[in-house]
């Protein structure tokens, strides 16, 4: 290896290591955001607290939903005679399922609805920020920024939204916890007219006390005595106490950490600066000197054969 | 970089047999397969448009809320980018890694990778819902810099539009120099030099891009969480992905310039091929590596052998590429034509494969539901797949892309 060479490879790996150190420097300066600890619900957060041992399948909840936010209800299965949803649809934001177990006889309703996650993986993925956390956690949908690409539907852990596959004007559909009546109602439709209290409004971190409340009370009535929605997949702010395994609720078996976790490698500055510019820097410096290798070759090509670069 | 050491001295030849692009002006534009493929695009474009104008998606696709993204995204976009990745790959081995030889089919894997994208980004436009809403791309608050998906949505028509459709200018101004006209030669003779003078600093932008947003094709399947079957849902998905996509881009220039050299009667350069495939088998190896010890350090092993249908489909997988890149280990096998263009196909199925099998085969949402793409969903992907291979059999028949020895 000749001198020139030698000095020409140390300029490169210099020129390399210092772009790395500058792109390092903001990457320590914007790692917070890079090792960001498990997000917590904002402390006035709201959610729901459902009791599957209380609800006894009146499904007003279901007809009060539909009522509070304006949809058509869905009559396909019952010949268009009454509302009776199999499941959440672009009509249905929230209901009433039944579980039953022929073996043992074992039954228990079960009412579904969007769980508004502590850290929801459809707002993490929304491009435009279509989906987002509103005033006291509640996951809220604006058609102003969603351009439709069902990533939310891809995303949620709970299959909860839903797209209008049939309209022109396509929304997401999914439970918004009524916010555009809390103010007047204090609470969403269908915890207003559930007539066992069956599902509850109110402030999550009272919620989940009354939920251990009622664990603590009745010992070996709530399946593994545990709250569903305390944790799982970072916490929801819509938990769920069940006197039959959770997934037989179709309630899915889910870790703690929440699913955008994974995908939070450092924050807007790492990866659209200093990656980019660290990079960027070292292809630049390996490129211009391959350029100038290319250059010699251009013109010995010219001199010899007469014939025009090619890039 | 010590492979590059003895082509870097000034004075010594870097010319291979493939010398230069010359175009096919031998064969006629209009042959009984163009029409084939011409057709195929018109009539996707017609589906598509009716879809567009029309309105809703029910009637055009078979996708349902458990199974919402189609071949559309799934195919177009998230696997067959990964073939669209060939300007990455050789321009990364030839520019920055100084592999000068691989100079000469450079312009190949640039058409290849701009009509890849282009076509991935029309799939992606049909696929929308709500498109008029993609104007939010002009309100910078508005952007979710969070998502995988707005980066791929932000960064995939800025490096097909701007990066892509750049690296493609020299060899249209070089064709607009043989117009004859004045004028035209005026303009070539300003712009040629802008170019060239900008030629580093923008193409080095322009291996930055594809490498941030195809990682973030594979970031987007983190997101499905555990809908994602566990012997493919890893958060290192997005540098498989991305590392896959360089495989594919060397796979996919020797399969195109192998089949064009075919179809056009051209000579091969075994040596630029041999070379292409080294690079794809250690890429393939560096993958496999990378995979496999994903799979165990996740203690997945167990799945991976328990030869149920999962298992089986990761078995296939892997064996469908790991035999090319293990087989062009072999110099010899390297410099027989017949095993490097089975080698490289079988290479681009599995990495294909690899990116789709996560978004659809091994994506279970929900239980009793399932997505076999509509007739009209298929039309359109493959008339996408139709104007890639028509619209390159145009272009090298006007524009100087495909290398030729300077003999003929």
């Amino acid at each position: 290896m000749s001198l020139l060479s030698r000095r020409r490879l140390l300029r490169t790996v210099g020129t390399g290591l210092s772009t790395a150190a500058v792109g390092g420097a903001a990457a320590v300066a914007a790692a917070p955001a890079a090792a960001a600890a498990p997000r917590e619900a904002p402390a006035d957060a709201v959610g729901m607290l459902y009791d599957a041992t209380k609800c006894i399948g009146c499904k007003a909840c279901v007809a009060e939903c539909t009522k509070v936010n304006d949809l058509a209800p869905d009559t396909e299965l019952s010949g268009g005679l009454w509302q009776m949803p199999a499941d959440l649809n672009p009509q249905t934001k929230n209901v009433i399922k039944l579980y039953a177990d022929e073996a043992t006889g074992r039954t228990s309703f079960v009412k579904r609805q969007c769980m508004h996650c502590v850290d929801p993986a459809c707002v993490s993925g929304c491009p435009f920020n279509a989906l987002a956390k509103g005033p006291q956690g509640i996951v809220g949908w604006d058609g102003e920024r969603c351009i439709g690409c069902r990533y939310c539907e891809v995303s949620c852990p709970f299959e909860i939204p839903k797209f209008e596959w049939k309209q022109f004007n396509p929304r997401i559909v999914k439970c918004e916890l009524c916010r555009h009546v809390l103010a007047r109602d204090g609470q969403p439709g269908c915890t207003r007219v559930c007539p066992t209290g069956a599902v509850v409004f109110g402030r999550r971190d009272l919620l989940l006390a009354d939920a251990k409340a009622r664990i603590a009370t009745s010992p070996g009535v709530y399946h593994q005595d545990r709250v569903y929605g305390e944790k799982e997949a970072g916490g929801t702010q819509v938990l769920y106490l069940s006197h039959v395994p959770f997934e037989k609720l179709g309630l899915p078996t889910l870790s703690e950490r929440a699913i955008p976790a994974g995908t939070r490698h450092g924050g807007v500055l790492v990866k659209f600066v200093a990656f980019p510019v660290v990079l960027y820097g070292v292809f630049l410096r390996f490129f211009r000197r391959n350029w100038k290798v290319h250059e010699a070759e251009v013109a010995r090509v010219k001199a010899e054969q007469g014939l025009e670069e090619q890039l | 970089m010590a492979r590059a050491k003895p082509l870097a001295h000034p004075h010594e030849s870097v010319i291979n047999r493939w010398q230069r692009g010359v175009a096919v002006y031998e064969a006629p534009v209009l042959t009984p397969w163009f029409v084939v493929f011409l057709a195929m695009f018109v009539a996707g474009t017609v589906i598509a448009a009716f879809r567009l104008l029309g309105g809703s998606l029910a009637p055009f696709a078979a996708m349902t809320d458990a199974y919402a993204w189609g071949v559309w995204k799934t195919f177009n976009v998230m696997a067959l980018t990964a073939l669209g990745s060939g300007a990455l790959a050789v321009g990364l081995a030839s520019w920055v890694l100084g592999r000068h030889h691989l100079h000469t089919v450079m312009r190949t894997a640039l058409v290849t990778s701009f009509l890849f994208y282009a076509t991935g980004l029309l799939g992606l436009l049909t696929d929308v819902g709500r498109p008029w809403n993609f104007w939010n791309m002009l309100l910078p608050w508005r952007w979710n810099t969070e998502s995988a998906l707005w980066e791929v949505a932000f960064a995939m028509p800025v490096y097909c539009a701007a990066f892509l459709l750049y690296e493609n200018g020299p060899m249209v101004v070089e064709r607009l120099w043989h117009a004859r006209s004045d004028r035209v030669r005026g303009w070539v003779r300003t712009w040629h030099p802008r170019i060239r003078k900008t030629y580093p600093f923008v193409v080095a932008g322009a291996y930055v891009a594809p490498i941030i947003h195809q990682s973030s094709l594979g970031a987007l399947m983190v997101l499905a969480g555990h809908k994602v079957h566990p012997l493919w849902q890893t958060d290192l998905l997005p540098l498989l992905y991305l590392v896959q996509a360089l495989v594919c881009g060397f796979g996919a220039v020797i399969v195109v310039l192998m089949t064009s050299c075919l179809v056009w009667r051209r000579p091969l350069d075994v040596k630029v091929l041999g070379e292409l495939a080294d690079l794809m088998s250690w890429t393939t190896l560096a993958w496999l590596a990378l995979r496999l010890g994903d799979v165990v350090v996740r203690g997945r092993l167990g799945d991976a052998f328990a030869l149920d249908a999962f298992s089986l489909l990761f078995l296939a997988e892997t064996a469908v590429i790991a035999t090319p890149a293990l087989l062009l280990r072999s110099p010899r096998l390297r410099a027989v034509p017949r095993a490097l263009y089975a080698s490289a196909l079988l290479a681009c199925l599995g990495g294909l494969a690899y990116r789709f099998i996560p978004t659809t085969l091994a994506y279970a949402p929900g239980k009793g539901s399932t997505y076999f793409p509509s007739v009209p969903e298929l039309v359109i992907t493959l008339g996408l797949v139709a104007t890639v291979v028509g619209a390159f059999s145009l272009v090298v028949k006007r524009f100087a892309v495909l290398p030729a020895p300077l003999e003929s």
